[in-house]
This record gives C-alpha cells, structure tokens and sequence, in this order.
C-alpha cells in the first residue's frame, strides 16, 4: 500500500465515522426545533438573535484562515528553497492592481441569480407568500428550511425509506421535478443558483480582494478528492439506511435555515460548514468538487442543453481556461479534436470563457447559441489608455 | 615588450574599429532596403529609429540614469519581472552578420548562426547593448543556447533558466519555482526588491503593449494589405529595444494611422497578391533578407510564426489569480502552456496554430526558413509539410545563413515560389501581367 492510498483510507474512515456519529458533535443545539417563520419576524430583533450561530461560524473561520496563514507563512520561511521568497509571498498587498478584464454582462446576471436565489431559497416563500413545495430543485438549500421558495431535492435523496412512504403525487412531483431539473440545467444549478456556492464565492471574491496566496490545484489533487466524493456521494444516499442522517453531517444547514432566522440545531455540520469555507477561501468552490448532490446533477451531461464549445483550432493551449476553471476541467485546453468539452462536474461558471484570449475559442451556448463568447479584447482591454 | 604590446592593442583598436563599421554598414543597408519598400507610413519611423539607434549610431536602449539592462533569450523569460525588479529588459537575439562572421570563428562550426552571431558580438565586445547589461537571462532551449550560456558566462553574470521538456501541471509548479528564483537574480542586480505593486505595475504596462498588438493584429486581419510584411517584423523587432510604454504609445499611433488608411482604403499593394506565411527558425534584424526578398519579387508577407516576430509577444499573460504567487503563475503559464517552441517535446499545438493562421490571414503559400544548423526546426518541417500538404497549401523550406552569399539563390527560389502561386491564383491574369 502506498502513502496516498492509506491516507485516502484514514480520511475516508474518518469522515465515515463523523457522519454516522454526527449528532454526537454539538455545535449549536436548541432544546426545540423549529423550521418555519413568519413575514414579521424577519428583519426583527429575534431574526438577529438567531444568526448567533452564523455569527460563530464566520469568527470560526476567521480565525481558522489566519491561522492557515500564519502556519504557511511561518512554514515557508524555514523552508530552504522557498524561504528567500517568503517575504513577497506570505504579506497580503492592498496597493497595486492588475486592469486587464472588462466586467462582462455574464458574470453579473450570474452574480444577481445567485444573490437573488439566496435570497429566495432563505425567505423566499415567506416573502412572496407563497411556497411552490410540490417543487423539489436539486441544490443543496436546506430543506429543513420551511421558509424558502421551493423544496429541495437532497432530504429524500438523503432519506430515500422516507421518500417511499410518501403519498403517489408526491412521489411524481419529487421524481419529476427532480429530474427535470436536472435534465435541462443540471449543474448550471450549482453555478447559478445554489447558495453553498455563492458563500464559497463570496469566501474566493474575499481571497482576491485581499490578495492572500491561495492553493493551485494540480491533477493529481484533484484526483486524490475523487474518493472523497464517492464517500460523500455513498454517506447522502446510504446513512439513513443504516440509521443514521446526513443532514447531521452536511454544511448545508449551517447556512440557508440559520440566516432566516429558525432554530435549528447544528451537529458536526457547523464544523463542517466552518471548513468549507477556510478551504473555499483558499481554493475557490472546493466543497463542489465532493458534493454528493452535485455529482448526481451532472450525470445528464450529456444531453443537457448548456454546453461549452471549443474551437479547437483557434485554442493556443495558453491553459487560462484550466487556470480559472473552479472545478479543474484540464480537457478545456487539452482538447484537440472534440468541439464540445462540456464536463460532467462542469458548473457553467463561465471563468474559462471570462479568461480564454482567443476569439472565440471557447463559448457558453443553449441549444447551439451562443450566450457567451471569448474575446481576445474583452481580456486586454482594460489595459488600454 | 611594451611597444610590441601598444602594436598589439593598436592592432585590436583597428580591429574593432573595421568591426563597427562593418557592421554599421550592414545595418543600414538593410534598414534602407526596408525604407524602400515603400507604402509610406509614417508612423514606422519610432521603429526604424530605435533598430538604427542600436546597430547603426551605437547606442544603447534609451533609459533613465541608473536603471539597469538585463539581456533576455528566446521568449521564455517573463519581461514583466525584469520591469518589476526596476531594470530594463532587452532581447539580445543577434541576426546580425557582420558578428556572425566573427562568431563562426569562436563557436563550433555547426552551431546555428543565430549562436555563432551572439559569440561574434561577445567576442568584439563593441555594442553597447550587449556591453552595458548586468544580466543575462539565457533560457536552455536548444543545445545552441545552453552552450552559449556557458560562454557569455566569462563577460557577464548570466542566468540559465531551465525550460522543461514538458507542460504538464507539474512542469508549471517547477517554472514557477524558478521564476521565483529568477526575480531573486534580477532584484539582487538592481537592489531593488519586487513588490506587489511593482509586478502588478509591471504587468500592466506589457499589458497595454499586449492591447496594442492585439489591435494591430486584428487590423492586419480584417484588412490585409495595408502594410509590409517586413515592417511588421521591424515593429515586432524594434520591441526588444524600446519600453514596452513607449513601444505601446509608438504601436497605438501606428495603429491609428492603419486604421485611418483602411477606412480611406490606401493600401500599401494590389489586393491580389500571393499572401505569405513566413514560419520556422526565428528571422531577427537585420537578417530580413527573405521576407524582403518576398516582397521585393511581388508577394505579401501576411503572417509571420517566428518567435523573433508576432508569435514571441502574441499571447497575452491571463492573471487569473489576484496574489502574488497567482501574478507568477500566470507569468510561468504564459510562458509555457501557448508557446509553440520545438523546445517542447509535444508541440504538436504549433501544426494548429499554423492552420488557425493560415485561415485567419487567408494564406495562400508557406515559407518555412531553416537557419543553418537550426535542428529543432528543421525537425518540424516534415510535420508542418504534411499539415500544409493536406490544406492544399504549397510549402517550400528555405535554408539560409546569416550572409549575403545566398541571396541571389534564396532570390530566385523566393520569386518562383510566388510565381507559382500568382499562377495557380490566375493562370491568365499572371499571363497577362
């Protein structure tokens, strides 16, 4: 047995055995847990009481991230070959700015979707006054949120006993909604919609603001996570089947239930959430690469209508794609022959075609058109005058 | 003993000054074939100016008092971290012939005369541009260069910089290692420490120099014709010696006045010419002798895949990543992953970038000019032969030397290759002149 091998054992045992024994790690427990508010008591004084636990988390984090900083820094500067350049790396910089890129139409309608579904996946339901419940959407905002907008998809596919002893229309409103979802959008989902994913982002845009030094990614890491998603992946579908629960253990419920205002209470998953945010802080949408539900929403990849082409003549192999790609898709730029490199962990972010420098190398389209393009202008344009 | 000695000196004195004029000389005639050219552009003049300003009065870059000159190689050396550091990059890559006639006789006999070039001017030792840099940054591309690192070790501090055989993610964590190192290098010559505010500075101003080019580019594309493809190669030249600020500003006016001849339609020839690519070893002043042989017999030189030319600058650095360490990953990335060099072991990336060149500038014949002893190129011929071949794109592989000697034979090869194209386009438009 090599070294990767057991580690990826001792990693996946221990998450096993945290999941299982999930409730055992108290985060922030109530005595009585309550899953719905009403109209007035958002924004009121109680609403405020209750983000206490998100409150916690976030100085967690805080803490956590300066600490990663701190021990890499320090780690750097005994380092005999890094050490020289410790200096210039470890110190984040607020001066200077590097002006290349336009902000494009595209990333600020994917900006407004995703702050506008958060919105709608926290309160949505009681802001609108109404709740589309017989909608189950594939994203992981918290069902035990009574409040949001529509039913999410993960709590049967983490209770799948559950899901049988549901009445017929509720089983074909779950599995039709469901899948349609995931058959038109898929994981364009996750990109635009999820609510994990725009705390991972706000975590990144945090990072690229501050100008700390974050983790590149290679192959191989990515690789070595692919274990840690199947563990995930069997964790969602099989916990309850042998008495325990997921929703103990995922992230999720650390963020939508909590930031409307219930009382809620956190088990392993506030630690959990804490991580994965230090780790999105350092390497943008990692907890995407191991979701469970992610993984699931991407396997009708090859038949959903968003898709990223490439043409692969005009691509120079320059690797910006890959750079930029939160998800480590290398055949962006490898690909020599195929003109779709849609992916199936690929969430339609749309930052391989926001850094691509050729004109139109690479393209988002929907049904064969184009709905973003790359430009070699857009990425030296701001450096111009 | 000490008379023989002055006889001695006076007798290198003389040497060098013969050299200098020589090579002076040389220079100008080529800039004057250049000149007259024609299609009078008037903003070609800053290029000319700084390529005369170097070989023919002598001069070195123009720079403010104290900052330093580090000499690069090929194009795998980040100019941003030598403008970081506050020093002066210039690319020494020598196509100058009067210096290849001495180096032949300093290096070995089947070294490429881009080398032997090199050896000649560290051997006289006369250009200033050479004379006056602290540092030289020698990328180990071709075994040429690796030699050449070893000799311009005796006159000057010198910088090998290794360059992997691979891009894999591995190969990149390795160059970025490296480019650390070579900040290291350059700050310790310049004293002067990089910040992040000076590489992000620094980024910007290649950065508004990659704006410009990507201007020019798409003009020459979108309106073929409005200028020579030798100018081109001059202003792309002409970038080795000037400031990537003041080559931005001098590129923008250049580009303004193309852009004002193309609405006016003044086109510098005939739209129907037969449209050249020029590609293989790198074509570097004042060694402009074939695509001015092209022109000279009636063809255009549309597109140019030398490294010395468009393709050396023409992929711009993506900062993907707004820290430190993510400024030098794109650095190390740009220099890597889009660089067409035989230097890789897979560079089968160059056969498609050829062909998106050969669609985009609508090219109808390719030039591809081996310099003598040039083996990584010369390996990519027959991969490059087979690609064109299967486009229906005539090919013919041009060797030549740095000398005068083969003009008239690459002449003669030059005008029947355009010929045939010109007949191929027309038969009776060619017979009817």
């Amino acid at each position: 047995m090599n070294k990767k091998a057991l580690v990826t054992a001792i990693v996946c045992t221990l998450m096993v055995l945290a999941a299982y024994f999930a409730w055992q790690f108290v985060f922030f427990e109530y005595e009585t847990n309550v899953y719905t508010t009403t109209a007035e008591q958002l924004f009121t004084i109680d609403h405020l009481t209750k983000l206490v636990p998100l409150l916690i988390i976030g100085l967690l984090t805080a803490i956590g991230i300066v600490a990663c900083i701190a021990v890499r820094n320090y780690l750097m500067r005994r380092d005999t070959f890094r050490g020289p350049f410790a200096a210039w790396r470890g110190t984040p910089s607020t001066k200077g700015h590097v002006h290349g890129r336009r902000v494009s139409a595209f990333m600020v309608v994917r900006w407004v979707c995703m702050v506008g579904f958060f919105a709608l996946m926290v309160f949505g339901g009681v802001l609108l006054g109404q709740r589309y419940s017989w909608i189950s959407i594939p994203v992981l905002s918290c069902p035990a949120n009574m409040s949001q907008l529509t039913e999410a998809s993960c709590y049967y596919l983490a209770h799948l006993e559950e899901l049988a002893g549901l009445p017929l229309m509720g089983i074909v409103a779950f599995v039709a909604s469901t899948l349609g979802f995931v058959l038109v959008f898929g994981r364009v989902l996750c990109g635009f919609v999820c609510p994990m994913g725009l705390a991972q982002d706000v975590m990144h845009k945090i990072r690229q603001a501050t100008k700390v030094e974050g983790i590149a990614m290679t192959e191989r890491m990515y690789q070595a996570l692919v274990p840690i998603r199947w563990v995930m992946l069997l964790l969602m579908i099989g916990l309850s089947f042998v008495g325990g629960n997921f929703c103990n253990f995922c992230p999720a419920i650390a963020l939508t239930p909590v930031a409307a205002g219930l009382s809620v209470s956190l088990y392993a998953s506030g630690f959990l959430m804490v991580f994965v945010l230090i780790a999105s802080f350092f390497k943008r949408r990692l907890f995407c690469t191991i979701c469970p539900l992610g993984y699931l929403m991407g396997l009708a990849y090859r038949i959903q209508p968003f898709r990223i082409k490439k043409d692969c003549t005009a691509c120079t192999e320059c690797g910006a794609c890959y750079e930029a790609c939160p998800m480590g898709i290398k055949q962006l730029y490898t690909e020599r022959e195929k003109a779709d490199v849609t992916d199936i962990s690929c969430i339609m972010c749309g930052e391989c075609v926001r850094c691509c420098p050729e004109d139109r190398a690479l393209s988002l389209t929907l049904l064969g058109r184009d709905i973003y393009v790359s430009k070699r202008l857009r990425v030296v344009q701001g450096y111009g005058r | 003993m000490e008379c023989v000695d002055v006889a001695q000196e006076q007798r290198e004195q003389r040497r060098k000054q013969r050299f200098a004029t020589k090579s002076m000389h040389m220079t100008q005639k080529y800039l004057r074939r250049m000149r007259d050219l024609g299609g009078t552009i008037e903003q070609m003049e800053p290029f000319f100016n700084a390529l005369e300003r170097i070989y023919v009065q002598g001069l070195d870059v123009e720079r403010p008092h104290h900052t330093k000159t580090v000499g690069t190689y090929c194009v795998q050396v980040p100019q941003e971290l030598i403008y970081a550091a506050g020093a002066r990059p210039v690319k020494l890559c020598s196509g100058h012939y009067t210096a290849f006639s001495i180096g032949d006789d300093v290096v070995a006999r089947d070294a490429c005369p881009l080398v032997k070039a090199i050896a000649g001017f560290e051997h006289m030792g006369t250009l200033p541009l050479y004379e006056n840099c602290s540092l030289m940054v020698v990328p180990i591309t071709c075994d040429c260069k690796k030699r050449i690192a070893g000799l311009l070790r005796e006159r000057w501090p010198v910088h090998p910089l290794h360059v992997p055989a691979n891009r894999e993610d591995e190969d990149i964590e390795h160059y970025v290692e490296d480019l650390y190192e070579l900040m290291h290098m350059v700050s310790s010559v310049t004293g002067q420490a990089v910040t992040y505010e000076s590489l992000a500075n620094a980024l910007n101003l290649t950065g508004r120099a990659q704006y410009e080019l990507s201007r020019f580019l798409r003009i020459k594309r979108v309106t073929p014709n409005l200028l020579y493809g030798t100018h081109a190669m001059a202003v792309m030249n002409a970038a080795s010696y000037l400031e990537a600020g003041v080559w931005a500003s001098a590129m923008g006016a250049l580009n303004d006045e193309l852009e004002r001849k193309a609405r006016g339609n003044e086109l510098v020839s005939r739209k129907d010419l037969p449209r050249i690519m020029l590609t293989g070893s790198p074509i570097v002043f004042p060694n402009l002798k074939i695509p001015l042989l092209v022109e000279e017999a009636g063809g255009m030189v549309v597109a140019d895949e030398t490294c010395m030319g468009e393709r050396g600058m023409s992929d711009p650095v993506v900062p993907v990543d707004a820290s430190f360490d993510g400024l030098m990953r794109s650095l190390a990335i740009r220099s890597l992953r889009p660089c067409p060099c035989p230097t890789f072991a897979d560079n089968s990336q160059r056969i498609y970038r050829l062909r998106q060149m050969v669609r985009d500038y609508r090219v109808e014949g390719v030039i591809y000019h081996v310099l003598r002893g040039c083996l990584v190129y010369d390996y990519e011929y027959r991969l490059v032969e087979e690609e064109l071949e299967s486009m229906g794109i005539p090919v013919i592989r041009l060797e030549s030397d740095y000398t005068d000697q083969d003009v008239e034979q690459l002449r003669i090869r030059s005008e029947a290759f355009v010929e045939t194209i010109k007949l191929k386009k027309g038969p009776l438009k060619a017979i009817r002149g």
